[in-house]
């Protein structure tokens, strides 16, 4: 005996609903996956461009020391040469200022010039010519001056000028 | 009164589930994570700026030392540069009417520069050729530096000189980085 007209239907657990709740969710879950994705994809190249930066770091850090000893080098190459300069030019100043300082009347025969001395060798007409118009001015100079003389056969003085300065006493002058 | 039919309470599981899924997923992976994100996104700023700034105080000292090594030019390859007597003879004949310099000693060191030295005698017919030769030892491609004692001796109408030369020149041990560096 037949209750209805139609064939009754299996009912199944997905129904409309529960598809419509499965779609939702699955949506929002998808939605999720792809934010982690996005996070652990983020998260994984921003460890990779700090390690770039990093070793890039350290390699400018290695090119920056080197860069910086070159530049103490050639500073210290610079100073040492300056000083080397100045040191030609000071000794040429001081031979002119030497040979200015012998009166026409005196005739050097030898110069040494020595580190803190000078000794001179030469001829003089007389030996108040000497005492005056060289010994005086290189006894302002030199801490310590002595003179010798030996008679020439034309009547002259030869003579040997023997000079230093002290360094003790320089170094002394140049503290005051 | 209608009770709750089987379709319900499965549809209300699943919610359920699937919201406690939302949840935990949230809750324990997505937000920590994100929270990480935060943090490695400032940290990565922070170390590119740390770069840029290191970058650019790279690139100013570069600017410093290319300015340096234009402006020292002369002065780095007269270090650089190995003394050789006969050309140094050949170079300053015109400042004397003879001059003769000895062969090179084994180099000393001084304040990490290698120094040679050289004793040289000279003939010269006035004063005036011997300040003309300082004048341009200053000049010359050598770093040189001329050392007492320094004798001149008449004879007749020449001045005989003998002087000794301390030629400076880079120490290849002590200085190897800096000067494979100067060569890139």
């Amino acid at each position: 005996m037949k209750y209805s007209y139609i064939t009754p239907k299996k009912k199944s657990v997905f129904t409309q609903e529960f598809q419509l709740l499965l779609s939702f969710f699955t949506i929002t879950i998808l939605m999720l996956l792809l934010t982690y994705s996005f996070l652990l994809y983020k998260n994984y190249t921003f460890i990779q461009d700090k390690q770039a930066l990093s070793l890039e770091k350290t390699q400018l850090q290695e090119s920056l020391l080197v860069m910086e000893k070159d530049i103490a080098y050639i500073e210290k190459q610079k100073m040492l040469s300056e000083t080397i300069y100045t040191k030609n030019i000071v000794l040429k100043d001081s031979i002119a200022n030497l040979f200015d300082l012998v009166p026409l009347r005196i005739t050097l025969s030898e110069a040494q010039l020595l580190k803190n001395g000078l000794i001179l060798y030469g001829i003089t007409p007389n030996k108040d010519v000497y005492n005056f118009m060289l010994q005086a001015p290189l006894r302002s100079i030199f801490h310590r001056t002595y003179s010798s003389f030996y008679p020439a056969k034309n009547g002259w003085y030869r003579f040997v000028s023997t000079n230093y300065i002290d360094e003790e006493e320089e170094e002394v002058e140049a503290d005051e | 009164m209608n009770s709750i039919s089987r379709q319900h309470i499965y549809l209300m599981v699943a919610s359920m589930l699937l919201l406690i899924f939302v949840l935990i997923f949230s809750f324990l992976v997505l937000i920590p994570e994100g929270k990480e994100y935060r943090i490695k996104r400032v940290e990565l700023k922070k170390t590119s700026r740390e770069f840029r700034d290191y970058s650019n105080f790279h690139y100013e000292t570069e600017d410093i030392l290319k300015d340096l090594r234009s402006k020292n030019r002369r002065v780095i390859t007269a270090f650089d540069a190995t003394f050789s007597p006969d050309r140094f003879e050949r170079e300053n004949k015109g400042y004397f009417s003879q001059l003769r310099v000895s062969s090179l000693s084994e180099p000393t060191l001084e304040s990490g520069f290698g120094i040679y030295e050289v004793n040289t005698t000279s003939q010269i017919s006035s004063p005036k050729s011997f300040y003309d030769f300082l004048d341009g030892i200053n000049k010359s491609e050598y770093v040189i530096a001329i050392n007492f004692p320094i004798n001149f001796k008449r004879d007749s109408e020449i001045i005989k000189s003998s002087f000794t030369m301390k030629v400076y020149c880079n120490n290849r041990d002590t200085n190897a980085t800096a000067l494979e560096s100067k060569k890139k």
